[in-house]
């Protein structure tokens, strides 16, 4: 379970460009269900998720995991944390351009130094499992959106995460791409994962496989479904 | 594989990646940086080397030269005064030199006319016989077997069969030399038979030589003396002035990529910084990052650090440092042309790391190490 209690966040602070992307937010998030964050651009959804998944701090307030405080932990405990816990796919997927696909799925369990071969197999049966595998020695800017972005997938999945944060995962796919979406994330809910994600879309916040719909405002939770 | 080696692995891997990724401006981070080195290794090799080669020249010099002064000048040593020094305790023998310069108007040279040591018997040479430089030889096309022809400023002409062209051990002080015998060096100059230039003095107890300076400055009141250490002084300083120059070029240089460096240490591009904070975000810590970034760091300046040493070492010891060459070899007319002996100075060598490396790696990680204290989120927005 995750756990926000007056939470805050003020961009910029103290400057003209001042900017308060949440305030005052009280939340908690069940643990193996299907979250979704809704609200337009600027209501702060980005902000909340990169708060939950330690990639930054609150300016005020605090941040539970499973019952222990997190937003006040130094920063390497915060990246052990990002890295035992949680798996990334961000708006924009963020891979590393000029590597292949294989490499950027292989990035995120370098720091844990596994054997070679095993790590390369594991990111094998992820990329074979989203379709993928066929890909793998292609350098990621050469991939389709649709690719692009369950590449990003299989990279957050690679060090078996207990919670996948996407935002906006949708945004710049098609319907059938959509749809695939979905059924990866009724995998990962299969296999008992929590799911947080951020969307403008409605296919996604309708959908059946979403367990709670969250909706923000100017930095405020203003409905919770 | 141990954990952490493997982690260093892996860290290379990326490492070796990313900078194939950004092989543009990799290449010319290396090029420039190898220019640096270059300049660099070039001068203090160059300048270790030549100072290496006066001192073996100096090594066979007299202890102790000794001029007579008139009116402040050097003027002619009579010969009488060979034997006031002879006479003196602790002097092992006393013989007087003949040397000077002659104005070449051929080519607008100056050459050191000199009578050989009666200890250089392999430079010994006979009446009508000559031993030159290479530097002279090559300026005025002289061979051995040929005839070196010199025609004084009042009309003497020296005419003498070239015995031999010295070799380039020590051309640094002989490429103007000639060397022919006292008769005909007499009747050149058209000098007397009882003066000299100066004296060479042999000293049976180094130690003892101010002593003897002292006893022969009494004998000789009008006389100077020269020790082998003020003369080791007089060339340490003249090749410190010179090697201080071609810092001064160098220090232009790294000048020039302390200013790159410090630019580069200002700030990562957009496209650094947010791929530091996407690794950051995937879970690598900031330890993982500066690593990385020193992988990094390594691999450029070490390579750029190999190739410039050893471009410098080629330049130097291959080419003669023919870019340095003016600057280095004095004001003479006629430049040596020889080939230095290879020496590799490994303090020298860990000086030069030291300048170019080492700061090079801490003007780079200076931003990385801001770059990865931040949030991830803030870095990648």
């Amino acid at each position: 379970m995750i756990e926000l209690k007056d939470v805050s966040k003020l961009y910029n602070e103290g400057r003209p460009n001042e900017v308060r992307a949440l305030v005052d937010v009280n939340l908690v998030i069940e643990r193996d269900k299907v979250t979704v964050f809704k609200g337009p651009s600027g209501s702060g959804k980005t902000t909340l998720l990169s708060i939950v998944g330690c990639l930054s701090r609150p300016t005020t307030g605090r941040v539970f995991l499973g019952g222990d405080l997190v937003s006040g932990l130094p920063e390497r405990f915060l990246t052990e944390i990002r890295r035992s816990t949680y798996g990334f796919v961000f708006q924009r997927f963020h891979l590393v351009r000029g590597l292949t696909v294989l490499d950027n799925v292989m990035l995120p369990a370098y720091p844990l130094a596994p054997p070679h071969a095993e790590l390369r197999e594991r990111a094998m049966a992820r990329l074979e499992s989203l379709g993928l595998a066929d890909k793998a020695a292609m350098p990621v800017e050469h991939l389709s959106g649709g690719e692009t972005q369950r590449a990003a997938i299989a990279r957050a999945l690679i060090n078996d995460p207990r919670i996948v944060i996407a935002d906006e995962p949708t945004a710049n796919l098609d319907t059938a791409l959509t749809e695939r979406f979905l059924e990866i994330v009724a995998e990962l809910r299969a296999e008992g994962r929590t799911v947080l994600m951020t969307s403008h879309d409605p296919r996604i916040w309708q959908s059946d496989l979403v367990d709670a719909v969250i909706e923000m405002r100017d930095g405020r939770v203003v409905g919770e479904f | 594989m141990t954990a952490p080696f493997a982690r260093q692995r892996y860290l290379i891997d990326y490492t070796l990646a990313a900078l194939a990724r950004r092989r543009g401006k990799n290449t010319g981070l290396v090029v420039i940086y190898t220019a640096v080195v270059f300049v660099l290794a070039s001068a203090m090799l160059f300048a270790s080397a030549i100072r290496y080669e006066a001192t073996t020249v100096l090594a066979d010099s007299p202890e102790l030269i000794v001029q007579e002064l008139v009116m402040g000048r050097h003027g002619m040593l009579p010969a009488a005064h060979l034997d006031k020094l002879a006479e003196i305790r602790g002097v092992q023998g006393v013989e007087g030199r003949l040397w000077g310069y002659f104005y070449d108007r051929a080519n607008g040279a100056n050459y050191t006319l000199m009578v050989p040591g009666k200890d250089a018997a392999e430079h010994s040479v006979g009446p009508g016989e000559a031993i030159i430089g290479e530097g002279l030889a090559r300026s005025r096309g002289f061979e051995e077997g040929g005839a070196l022809l010199l025609v004084s400023q009042t009309g003497k002409l020296l005419k003498a069969r070239i015995k031999s062209v010295l070799s380039s051990d020590s051309a640094l002080v002989s490429a103007d030399l000639a060397l022919i015998s006292e008769p005909d060096y007499r009747r050149f100059f058209e000098l007397p038979d009882d003066v000299y230039t100066d004296a060479a003095v042999a000293i049976r107890n180094p130690r003892e030589i101010e002593k003897i300076v002292e006893k022969a400055t009494y004998a000789l009141p009008s006389a100077r003396f020269v020790t082998r250490s003020d003369i080791a002084r007089t060339y340490e300083s003249l090749f410190d002035w010179r090697e201080g120059l071609l810092i001064a070029l160098a220090a232009a240089a790294i000048l020039a990529f302390a200013i790159f460096a410090a630019e580069k240490s200002s700030g990562l591009s957009a496209e650094e910084a947010r791929e530091i904070g996407i690794l950051k975000a995937i879970g690598w810590d900031t330890g993982d990052i500066i690593a990385m970034k020193l992988w990094e760091g390594g691999l450029v300046s070490l390579a750029a650090f190999l190739v410039g040493t050893v471009l410098a070492y080629v330049h130097v010891y291959l080419f003669d440092a023919g870019l340095f060459e003016p600057v280095l070899k004095g004001w003479s007319v006629l430049y040596p042309d020889f080939s230095l002996a290879p020496r590799v100075d490994g303090l020298q060598l860990a000086t030069l790391f030291v300048l170019t490396v080492v700061p090079y790696t801490a003007a780079t990680l200076v931003p990385i190490w801001r770059t990865a204290i931040t949030d991830p989120d803030e870095v990648m927005r």
